[in-house]
This record gives C-alpha cells, structure tokens and sequence, in this order.
C-alpha cells in the first residue's frame, strides 16, 4: 500500500512584465514519487499556466533543476520524502543567478555560452573520461569507446555559487569543471581563458558546487587541480621550460 | 571558435597578474600565522610583571633587543599586503568596471606602501627611544 | 520578458553572509569573509593607535587606561576568536587549493573548527 502525504506544494510564478509571487496548490501525493513529479501534476490537474523544464525524468539532461526548499536539486531525482513531511510545504523556485523566462523556466544562454569557451565536451574518449576503477593501463583500441561526460550542464553549481551571485563575468563551476576536464596540456590554449580574474581565481573554496552537484563532477575539486596547472603552466613560463 | 562569437554576455578574460597575487596571498597567509603567534606571545608574556607588555617603558625596552623590530617589521609587511590584496579579491568578487577596479587597486596600493612605511619609521622611532 | 531579476549583480553581496539554506562551505566563506573584514579594521586601527607610542610615555599609559573598559575588552576577545578562525579556516583553503583534502574537505572543516574551540577556550582562560 503506497503512502499518501498532504502537502502544500509552493510554486514561484512570474510572468513577463509581472511582479512575482507564489501560488499554492493543496495536493495528495505519494512521497516517493519526485519533486518534478508534484510540479507536473499541479501543472496538469490545477493551473496549466504553470511554466517548467523537464525532459528525460532520470537524471541524464540537466533540464529539470529548481531549488527545493531552498536548496539546489535536480527534481526528477530528488523524492518528496527527502525535502519534506506530511502535512508540510514543499517550496520550488527557479534556479538562482539566472534570468527568469517564466515561473520555473530559466535562460541558461549564458551558462552554455561560457561551456563553449571552456570547450566543454559532451562526449569523451573513455580513457579520458574520470571512472572508478580504471585499469591500469588502456589499451590503444579503447579511445574508440566513449562515454557521456559526467556533466550534464544543469546549472545546479551556477546557481550555488556565492560568487557566481554578484557577479555574471565569472567562468563558473561547471565552465572552469569543463576546462579542467580538457586540461592545459591537451588546450594549451585554454590558459589566458583560466588564469584570469574570472576564471580560476574568483573561487574562493566554498565547495558549494560540488555539494549541489548531482552528477559526480565534483567541480571543486577540478578548480582546485586546474589551479595546480595554471601555477605549473606559469612557474614554466617563467623558467623558460615553455 | 572566436570569443567575439559570445561577446554579448561574456566579455573577454581579463588576465592580469592574477597568479602571482594569488599566490602572494596564500604564502603570506600561513606566514603571518606564525609571526602574529609570535608577536602575541611575545607581547603578552614577557615584561615588567611577565603578564606583557603592560606600560610604555616595558614596549621601549622590549624594542632595544634589534631582532624585534625585524620581527614586527616583517609582520607589518606580510599583513598589510595579505589583507589588501585579499580586500581588492573582495571587491572583484563583486564584478567592478575597470576604471573603478583601477582607482581602487591604486588606492589599495597608496594605502599598503603608506602603512608600512608609517611602520618601520614607528618601530625605529621605539627602538630609538631607549638609551 | 522580464530578465532583470534572479541575476547576478553586486548588489547581492549581502548573500555572502546570509548563507541560509547552503552547506557547510557556504557557511565556512560566510565566516571568512566576515573575519577578513573584521581583522582588516582592527588592524589599522591598531596602527594608528600605536602611533601615541611615538608620543611619549604620557599619550600611550593614558591610553592603556582606556583599553581596561570592558567593552573594549570584548572587542579584543572578538579579534583574537576572529584571528583563531579566520587562520585556520585560511589553511584549510591552503590545503585544498594544494589538492590536500579536497575530498574530505568537510571534515577538514570540522576538524579545524573543534580546534578553533579548543584555542578559544584555552585563550580565554589565560587572558581572562
């Protein structure tokens, strides 16, 4: 027998030209069911005015990522169980640090703009992709399988990022996650687009990213091990190894 | 794949000298750690009554011995520069234009140059008040 | 289409020292931030008051007097707690930029901030 909860379900609305508020739909849900899908059913069933992203339900797109209670999450995967009771509320609003299009519904424009400069590459050779347990040594036949990056773009850090709050010229998380994925030695290039004000040097190890990240990026610890190449890359220069 | 393809919301990088400010401030961090130790022990513990230096005579007198001047000299200088450079990263986190990051960074600098020398010329000026 | 809100802007510094519904590191910045600017202050007031050393015996013990008000000495309570945090969550943020940690780095956090009570305790014991 499944569980029924009563909840509150708190959705932010703003429409173009519009000041925004919250509107709250009174629901029965089943609490193992996710956070997208109350949202999904307070669209279909109470106001199908209701503005959202979703796509492929299980973690793989990056479309469906809200802040939950406060808290960056990717709603396909996060249950109501986890971010609230019965009887409670159940905040959703639209990511931070991006420009709202409509209610839930955010402008990721710049977010894939800054992707792009960091080459971010969606698909990589799978010796060159971080895996548990890789083996100790690739065969040279390997690089033709390849696998999904881990990053799958969905914002969740930009969002979480303190510094990406004031300040829209910083690469970011998942950018600076990407360049490092790349790596100075194989993008040599990427360095003037790193060692800047706004690259790797506008972190200041608030390892938000990594905390929000849904995926296994682990951004933080990228910026941390792209530093060590841009000092490396710098300290090489400067004995005239480069 | 040019950056001026994007420019409309991401501007260029704009390097600087960024590592090696950086790198300055993560090195005079833990350095101050342990002269700011120093200077606390040294002040709170030694002195007329070994409760510190508690009177005008005991810092003139704890300033004859020339290894101590060095010491807070060094002090000086490793602090001011950590805490302004760490000061203008405060205020690049806020995404300044570039004419006010500049006169800011100036003023920053006016600032550091003028409090250290402020302070050799007071630590001597105490060395020198002993004889 | 309305795109000014929800964006970034410098005016939402305030967010740095309001970490409400963040993490652990959300609220580690928070404090280093808040530390770094308190310790700044202090620091060049403290220049300037040691400049009445160059005065004279007089100006300087008169001084000494006032520093035995209690808010005053509250105030240098806060500055040592503030300099006892602030440098240890800086080593943390050295270790990590180093690589060393960074997998752990919350528990690092912990760590540091049980010895930071330790020194808090030990420090106002001796002082106070």
């Amino acid at each position: 027998m499944t569980d029924k909860w009563n909840i509150t379900l708190r959705i932010y609305r703003q429409k173009e030209n519009e000041a925004p508020h919250f509107d709250n739909f009174s629901m029965e849900v089943d609490p193992d069911e996710y956070v997208l899908d109350a949202v999904e059913r307070a669209w279909a069933f109470h106001d199908r005015s209701i503005c959202f992203r979703h796509a492929c339900h299980h973690s793989t797109c990056g479309a469906c990522g809200m802040r939950v209670n406060g808290t960056e999450k990717l709603s396909c995967i996060t249950s109501i169980r986890d971010v609230t009771r019965d009887g409670a509320t159940l905040k959703v609003e639209p990511l931070r640090n991006f420009p709202v299009v409509s209610d839930l519904a955010v402008d990721m424009g710049f977010f894939y703009r800054k992707m792009e400069l960091a080459g971010a590459r969606p698909v990589l050779p799978v010796p060159e992709a971080e895996i548990e347990h890789p083996p100790a040594e690739w065969d040279a036949d390997d690089t033709q399988y390849i696998r999904l990056s881990d990053c799958i773009e969905c914002g969740l850090c930009m969002s979480a990022c303190p510094i990406m709050a004031t300040t829209p010229e910083y690469l970011g998380p998942a950018p600076l996650a990407a360049a490092q994925d790349n790596g100075l030695k194989r993008k040599p290039e990427l360095l003037s687009l790193v060692d800047a004000e706004d690259g790797v040097w506008r972190c200041h190890s608030v390892f938000e990213c990594t905390a929000v990240c849904p995926s296994f990026v682990d951004p933080a610890r990228r910026i941390m091990d792209l530093r060590k190449q841009v000092v490396g890359a710098r300290l090489s220069k400067l004995f005239g190894k480069a | 794949m040019s950056q001026s393809t994007f420019s409309s919301s991401v501007s260029a990088p704009r390097p600087g000298e960024t590592t090696w400010l950086w790198l300055i401030k993560i090195v005079t961090g833990p350095l101050l750690l342990i002269v700011l130790l120093l200077h606390f022990i040294a002040n709170h513990y030694l002195g007329s009554m070994s409760s510190g230096l508690m009177t005008y005579d005991d810092v003139i007198r704890y300033f004859q011995n020339p290894i101590i001047p060095a010491i807070e000299i060094l002090f000086l200088i490793t602090v001011v520069t950590h805490s302004l450079i760490g000061l203008r990263g405060i205020l690049l986190d806020m995404n300044p234009s570039r004419p006010i990051l500049k006169v800011v960074t100036w003023l920053l600098v006016i600032l550091g140059v003028a409090s250290i020398v402020y302070g050799i010329w007071l630590a001597l000026t105490i060395a020198s008040k002993g004889s | 289409m309305n795109t000014t809100r929800n964006q970034p802007s410098a005016r939402k510094f305030w967010s740095w020292f309001i970490p409400i519904g963040r993490q652990v590191g959300g609220w580690a910045f928070a404090l280093n931030r808040i530390t770094a600017l308190g310790l700044t202050l202090y620091l060049f007031l403290h220049l300037i008051v040691l400049g009445l050393l160059a005065q004279g015996p007089g100006a300087y013990d008169k001084f000494l007097v006032l520093t035995e008000n209690p808010f005053i000495k509250l105030g240098e309570w806060l500055v040592v707690v503030a300099a006892i945090l602030h440098g240890l969550n800086g080593i943390r943020i050295v270790l990590t930029s180093f690589g060393v940690g960074v997998v752990r780095q919350r528990q690092l956090f912990y760590g540091f901030m049980i010895v930071a009570v330790f020194a808090i305790l030990i420090f106002t014991a001796r002082m106070y």
